[in-house]
């Protein structure tokens, strides 16, 4: 019987650019190999039977040589879409844009209009999905001021997102030091003027303790003023404002703190 | 009028936001600008909603007035001078630094700056000038900023706000100007469009001469016939003040061009005259949004109708659906409303009452029909149909597929065929079709939906509503 073969690799963007040169290189042929990155949270995999593991160990060469030529044969627009995609929490996300990839260096640059094809299907639509998440962030993010002037925001979001978002804050905000803080993965953003951007793993890092350096920001205070009165009373629609911004943003957002 | 000295910025805000909400334009589109390095923002032209209020509304910019003192008394207008309210005044630098802190914290995407008129329209003006010359040049704002002209505010202003300031507005507040007139005593018509001209002309000149084609989209509106009544006589053609001081070679003039403002259902209007004023105004003045809002009768003025029940919601709505078939459709307004049809239908929106009164046009073949066809089906968006033309390029589409497109089928299958083929053998008929449709709830805005089912059904919403049909159901129902 005819195992299959499935490589595991980190849950990052590199892990995954790895694992899918492996495979294709393999030589197992694209039927037999599947790609699986390990769960987000707590490296958690549901293994299959019948089917031989094979650990693959995050190799920057190979996955640059990966998106080297999903630039040149395919497009950057189909790069984009992979890169979001890779960023995204959808389960067997590699294992998908292996198969978009193979879809892809068949067709070329046109294969972002094969619409009608489940995988470039959901392709798009995971990265609709992540686009829209990185849109509403752009908006709902706060910064609060702590003492020492650094402006520094926590989010959860679904998707691991702050390396879309950091770019429009840098360009932002360029004289400002500021930090945003992924809640749920430990990891920020962090901006010091005249310096690029980077990103930060602080598997340690406890937001409460940095709640605790924050001063009063009297700002916090005139924005929740603003916000109450601007609110037109004859046309109160809480179910609307729900749709438009839901629960789940609010617990990091100024204007709904307590 | 009360006036407090020595009042808290607190205080101040709380007024003077509350005094902003009743106007509904809060978008932070139209301009794409990346930053500069040195100060602080840049700009998206597709705009950022920062929260939404209890409304529902979007918030993007701050939105304040300067002062709410005024010295004009609009009858719809909170604000105005026959109010007993407290008033408050702002400074050039409190709205500055409210600006930049409010930035900094990313809670707003720029400033949206109106005001009451304090002494004068142009000693308003000329503060509101200085705020945003303080914002940009002092504080080295590079972010959204929308501002609004008070009509009668010399030209020479106009100008040198329209440097600044990204996005100029000059609200007309009402369809025609009897009602300007009968509601708004100070305020004149003629008054009103010389800025927006002014405006236009001025942007026109400019992008003309840095090469910019920013006509591109109004070009659907073009070949109307409509002109905007001008009864205080023509508008001056050419109003362009020149400005004294050199600019750098890439500074635009509002470049975010200007929206206005309609107040609905204060006035007896109907939709079609509505509709008619907004079609000119995109088409002579080459503006980018005209805004609708539903009458909140805050005066609980009694020459004014009553909003007790609610501001006439569902109304709005349906002027909001239509604008976008005219921006964004190739709609003309002609085809959706006419003398005899004056308003619109309360239970279909203006696409799908449009495509009945229509039916010899359909079924359209989505394999073949060109983009203008198929943005006019109902259930097929701007999107959807750039998704079909794409789509079909690499494969004969079916049902299937249209669904997985985000086509809205329920209301679609009605007017279309994949391959030759209906998705059910339907027939043709509008009696069927309104039921069909009636009974597939349209999405629309929470609450809304709500409300109408039942309350906006009820006669005395219905802009179509005669007075004595009121009589003939009291005697009905006596009977």
């Amino acid at each position: 019987m005819n195992t299959k073969k499935i490589f595991q690799c980190k849950n990052s963007m590199d892990g995954i650019f790895t694992a899918i040169y492996e495979a294709w290189s393999s030589g197992y042929g694209h039927d037999n190999v599947m790609i699986e990155e390990l769960c987000e949270k707590n490296d958690y995999s549901n293994m299959q039977l019948f089917s031989e593991y094979i650990t693959v160990n995050t190799d920057m060469e190979k996955a640059l040589k990966v998106s080297r030529s999903i630039k040149q044969k395919i497009s950057e627009e189909a790069f984009e879409i992979v890169c979001r995609v890779a960023l995204s929490d959808y389960r067997q996300k590699g294992d998908l844009i292996y198969r978009f990839l193979i879809l892809g260096f068949r067709s070329g640059r046109d294969i972002v209009n094969h619409i009608s094809n489940d995988v470039v299907n959901q392709m798009l639509k995971i990265n609709r999905n992540v686009g829209n998440e990185v849109h509403h962030f752009l908006g709902f993010l706060r910064f609060s001021q702590l003492e020492n002037n650094i402006l520094f925001s926590v989010i959860h979001p679904k998707n691991n997102i702050i390396s879309l978002l950091a770019p429009h804050f840098a360009d932002r905000l360029p004289q400002e030091k500021f930090i945003i803080f992924d809640g749920g993965r430990n990891i920020c953003a962090l901006h010091l003027p005249g310096r690029p951007w980077i990103i930060s793993d602080i598997p340690e890092a406890n937001p409460d303790m940095v709640y605790k350096l924050k001063n009063y920001d009297n700002y916090k205070d005139l924005w929740k003023i603003f916000f109450e009165n601007i609110a037109i009373k004859e046309r109160i629609n809480l179910k609307l404002q729900r749709n438009n911004l839901p629960l789940r943003y609010r617990k990091d957002m100024t204007e709904f703190q307590s | 009028m009360v006036i407090q000295e020595g009042m808290s910025i607190q205080r101040k805000l709380e007024i003077l936001s509350m005094a902003a909400r009743y106007d509904v334009a809060c978008t932070s589109s139209g301009v794409d600008r990346k930053g500069n390095n040195t100060g602080i923002g840049n700009s998206l032209a597709c705009g950022i909603c920062h929260t939404f209020s209890a409304d529902g509304r979007c918030i993007s910019l701050l939105k304040i007035l300067f002062t709410n003192e005024c010295i004009f008394d609009c009858k719809y207008c909170i604000n105005r001078s026959s109010n007993d309210i407290v008033r408050a005044s702002f400074t050039p630098r409190e709205v500055c630094e409210l600006t930049m802190e409010f930035y900094r914290r990313n809670y707003i995407e720029g400033l949206f700056l109106s005001s009451g008129i304090k002494i004068s329209p142009n000693h308003t003006m000329e503060q509101i000038y200085e705020t945003l010359r303080m914002l940009r040049d002092e504080y080295n704002f590079n972010g959204y900023i929308h501002c609004k002209i008070i009509p009668g505010t010399d030209p020479v202003l106009v100008e040198a706000i329209g440097w600044y300031a990204d996005r100029l507005s000059c609200n007309l507040e009402l369809p025609t100007a009897e009602s300007l007139k009968k509601l708004a005593p100070h305020k004149n018509r003629k008054n009103i469009l010389k800025p927006m001209r002014q405006i236009q002309l001025r942007r026109d000149r400019h992008n003309e001469y840095l090469g910019i084609d920013d006509a591109a989209r109004n070009r659907l509106l073009t070949d109307s016939r409509i002109n905007i009544d001008e009864t205080d006589g023509p508008v001056a053609a050419n109003i362009i003040v020149p400005f004294g001081r050199t600019l750098p070679a890439k500074k635009r003039f509002a470049p975010a061009g200007q929206s206005t403002q309609l107040i609905i259902g204060a006035t007896e209007e109907s939709d079609y005259q509505i509709m008619t004023v907004s079609e000119a105004l995109y088409k002579n003045f080459g503006l980018k949004r005209v805004f609708y809002s539903a009458f909140v009768n805050v005066n609980q003025d009694e020459s004014l109708p009553s909003t007790l029940d609610g501001p006439p919601l569902l109304r709005e709505h349906r002027l909001y659906q239509a604008d976008w078939l005219l921006r964004f459709y190739g709609f003309k307004t002609d085809e959706l409303l006419d003398n005899n049809k004056p308003n619109f239908n309360l239970l279909l929106d203006p696409k799908c009452d449009w495509a009945l009164r229509h039916l010899e046009l359909f079924p359209v073949e989505v394999n073949k029909a060109d983009y203008q066809t198929l943005l006019r089906v109902p259930g097929i968006g701007v999107n959807s149909a750039r998704r079909i033309i794409a789509a079909r390029k690499h494969a004969v589409l079916d049902f299937n597929d249209l669904k997985k497109m985000g086509i809205v089928l329920k209301r679609a299958i009605y007017f279309i065929t994949c391959n030759g083929r209906m998705m059910y053998p339907i027939k043709i008929d509008e009696d069927f079709i309104t039921r069909q449709l009636l009974a597939s709830n349209e999405r629309m805005p929470f609450g809304i939906d709500k409300d109408i089912t039942y309350r906006q059904l009820s006669l005395f919403d219905d802009v179509n509503f005669q007075p004595d049909m009121h009589d003939q159901i009291k005697i009905l129902s006596q009977a």
